[in-house]
């Protein structure tokens, strides 16, 4: 008998310390992570739990981390209100984590979306920031139906980036590509002083497709959407929502530009990597490259010593012209903040009300963040070397929005990111073939 | 303890119990923050537990004895494999978000599956990829293992090495061969990449695989070989028997089943390929023509498909739908390989 009854107290133990175990981990409160000090959220698997009558902000670009756990701590130093910031990266699908976290009651109070695409998902979650004043101080809020859910948080750009100091010595001006045939003019100087200039190729255009496809198959892709276009102008994406359809008179000079670029590109891009490109401007190695304004990020900080060994030369950004006459360059909030309905709205909205309007926050967005500020007000700008031609564009007016955004989600991994791969290796003879592939892709994208 | 006691006390503390913690669980439902809600479950259990027991009777006792020592298992089972299984299918008949799910749909999530040609795709290199891998890895698995018992000078380093790429991870395994293949390959090859094209980059999957996999198969093979009798091969070398008849005749119906052993293991490990797969190529890769359709997931197995159903292109549902049919697929081949394996043992 008194065997049995230590087992069975054994057993009651094990199960008690395996169900208090689950409680614990969930009830545990977060430590330290509200400090805004070095515990980071990045690396922690449990997630941060928001603090009492504080805010939790999920962000999903790991090298703002710092930046804004600094901001985070200025906020709770001139308020007290605590700010958690958990950054969700390096391989995550923050979406995906997201949605485990509304599974599991977990919700933080502002969270990032990208647009159009998630919106669906967080349907009716979302809290109605239309009557935000910062939403008379930039254009680059997300509305959806007439209402604001989505706070923008910095500016990017997609344009054909250059090296300043070789277009100069090449004797080429880049204010004169206005057009496919100037352009293919500038490329084929480029190209005839090619070894003088130092330069493995003209263009460093990658449509390597298993890690790279977001940039053929999104980026570049895009710009057939809104090069040359005002910012609400939606003809072509509207066009393309119903089913993947192409407008074959505008998608076709589109199509040469690609073939422009096969012509002139390093032909390692078909499987070099991100790093690899964007090392291979940094170095002077490509008059042009195929990325937009967040490479600054990377010529700032991983690729520094390349650069300066290049002379740090001066960055410019054409529009991707495969039209003549098409003078924008594609700016946009590459994601918005968006709050979370039953989470501490008030808090919340104070904490972007403040991210916006408060100097100091605005500093450090920019300065730590390297953020280049949608808002009007705003007086700071980063050292990037692209600050400079968005704010030129921006001032001009020379900007179209972003609209490949909304396309259907996961289409440039999916489906089009490949066949940008295919052209580049010589798969298809023409530009039409190419363009007919697309679109056969797209319209089977959009019907599975 | 008599019996009256262990009569009055059983039901109290079942009661007790069940009362404990269906209240607990119901503040929990309604969203209170109350701190004792934990330990009140924890204590609804446990008296629940004692209870049951004491339940006064003699015919059933050990039969309670052993529920109560099963239930930890059985419920960790239950919370981690059996719930998420049964909402898993009940899922796949919704328009599930991973949010939330608007309306019932039937089968219309198994019927956009069978319309997809890429789905279709994955299934066929799914096949393909097994039936290579199956041959492959048990061949070179095998040769290995002769290789480190013929008594070779450092066959336990041999032994060692070849084992060593199984202990490394498949993301981690499939990212330095990315390397390898993009940097060092590919100069062999006219400078394009065996991962740009479908056909090369599934022959490099395959490769990498059995780099990965094929040290593990030859430990097991080993174990077996060295498990033959030594009288057997002696007798044979007596009777005169060359290296190829002793391999032949005696060595490999000797270890029959252990080739049974392997044979399923590289089956279903190469069924539910998915890291080396994602790590690699990421699924991407074009086929010019299938089934009329032009398909950009070329190298795209599977397991891999239906991560990218639910995740990339955001659809649950469907996702999981896939995933039933995933799990039909492997039911099958687990069941066939539970009967071999049955039958094998008793000829033995």
């Amino acid at each position: 008998m008194k065997k049995k009854v230590l087992a069975t107290l054994i057993a009651a133990a094990t199960l008690s310390t395996a169900i208090i175990g689950c409680g614990a981990t969930a009830t545990a409160p977060a430590t330290g992570a509200a400090s805004g000090g070095e515990a980071a959220a990045t690396e922690a698997e449990a997630p941060a739990e928001t603090p009492e009558g504080g805010i939790r902000l999920v962000n999903n670009k790991v090298e703002v981390d710092s930046g804004l756990k600094k901001l985070a701590a200025a906020y709770e130093e001139q308020t007290g209100v605590p700010v958690v910031i958990e950054s969700l990266g390096g391989g995550i699908d923050t979406q995906a984590t997201l949605k485990g976290y509304y599974q599991a009651d977990n919700m933080p109070d502002i969270f990032v979306f990208e647009g159009d695409i998630h919106y669906p998902t967080w349907e009716g979650l979302l809290a109605d920031l239309s009557s935000e004043e910062w939403v008379n101080d930039t254009e680059a809020e997300y509305v959806r139906d007439g209402v604001v859910y989505g706070f923008p948080t910095t500016t990017e750009a997609i344009g054909l980036a250059y090296n300043a100091d070789i277009l100069e010595k090449a004797g080429v001006d880049p204010k004169s590509i206005t057009g496919p045939e100037s352009m293919r003019k500038a490329f084929e100087t480029i190209d005839a002083k090619k070894d003088e200039l130092g330069l493995t190729s003209v263009l460093g255009y990658y449509t390597e497709s298993s890690q790279l496809w977001w940039s053929p198959g999104q980026h570049v892709f895009g710009t057939y959407f809104d090069s040359g276009l005002s910012r609400d102008d939606t003809t072509y994406i509207d066009l393309f929502k119903d089913g993947g359809k192409l407008d074959m008179e505008r998608a076709l000079p589109w199509a040469e530009m690609v073939t422009l670029f096969n012509e002139y590109t390093d032909p390692a891009g078909v499987s070099g990597t991100y790093d690899a490109q964007v090392l291979g401007f940094a170095s002077g190695k490509y008059a042009f490259v195929t990325q937009g304004s967040w490479i600054g990020a990377t010529l700032m900080n991983d690729d520094k010593d390349a650069y300066a060994e290049a002379g740090n030369f001066e960055i410019g950004m054409i529009p991707y012209a495969f039209i003549e006459g098409q003078d924008t360059i594609l700016t946009n909030s590459p994601n918005w903040w968006g709050v979370f309905k039953d989470g501490n709205v008030e808090e919340a909205k104070k904490f972007l009300a403040w991210c916006a309007a408060d100097d100091g926050g605005q500093q450090i967005l920019a300065e730590d963040c390297g953020f280049i500020s949608p808002y009007a007000s705003n007086t700071h700008a980063p050292d990037d070397p692209f600050a400079k031609t968005i704010a030129e564009y921006t001032a001009a007016g020379k900007t179209s929005s972003w609209h490949w955004l909304s396309m259907k989600e996961g289409i440039g991994q999916n489906a089009t990111g490949v066949v940008f791969q295919d052209y580049a290796m010589g798969n298809f003879p023409d530009a039409q073939t190419f363009l007919d592939t697309l679109q056969q892709v797209c319209t089977n994208y959009y019907a599975n | 303890m008599n019996i009256t006691t262990k009569k009055f006390l059983s039901p109290v503390l079942m009661i007790l119990g069940l009362i404990l913690m269906i209240v607990s669980l119901a503040m929990d439902i309604a969203g209170s923050e109350a701190p004792f809600r934990g330990i009140m479950l924890v204590i609804g259990i446990i008296a629940f537990f004692i209870g049951l027991y004491l339940f006064p009777t003699m015919k059933h006792h050990r039969k309670i004895v052993y529920f109560i020592f099963l239930f930890p298992l059985l419920f960790t089972f239950a919370v981690t494999v059996i719930i998420p299984l049964v909402l898993g299918i009940c899922y796949s008949f919704t328009d599930w978000t991973g949010i939330r799910f608007t309306q019932v749909i039937g089968f219309q999530n198994y019927l956009t599956m069978f319309k997809d040609p890429a789905f279709i795709w994955s299934i066929l290199i799914t096949f393909i990829f097994v039936v290579l891998n199956m041959v492959l890895i048990n061949l070179v698995g095998f040769l290995l293992a002769l290789l480190c018992t013929s008594g070779l000078k450092g066959g336990g380093f041999f032994r060692a090495s070849y084992f060593l790429p199984n202990l490394i991870g498949g993301i981690v395994l499939g990212y330095i061969w990315q390397f390898i293949f993009s940097n060092v390959v590919i100069g062999l090859t006219n400078n394009i990449s065996w991962l740009a094209q479908s056909k090369t980059a599934l022959f490099a999957i395959v490769i990498v695989y059995i780099w990965q996999y094929a040290g593990y198969i030859m430990l097991i093979y080993i174990t077996g070989l060295t498990q033959i009798p030594g009288d057997v091969l002696e007798a044979a070398k007596i009777d005169g028997a060359n290296s190829t008849q002793t391999l032949f005749m005696v060595k490999i119906p000797m270890i029959a089943s252990t080739f049974t052993i392997c044979t399923f293991l590289t089956l279903t490990s190469a069924f539910k390929q998915f890291d080396v797969n994602m790590a690699l190529t990421n699924g991407a890769g074009s086929v010019p023509n299938f089934m009329g359709n032009y398909l950009s997931n070329g190298t795209q197995m599977l397991a891999l498909n239906i991560y990218n159903t639910a995740i990339s292109k955001n659809n649950y549902a469907l996702g999981q739908a896939k995933a039933v049919f995933f799990f039909i697929i492997l039911a099958i081949v687990s069941l066939i390989q539970v009967r071999i394996s049955n039958k094998k043992e008793v000829e033995l």
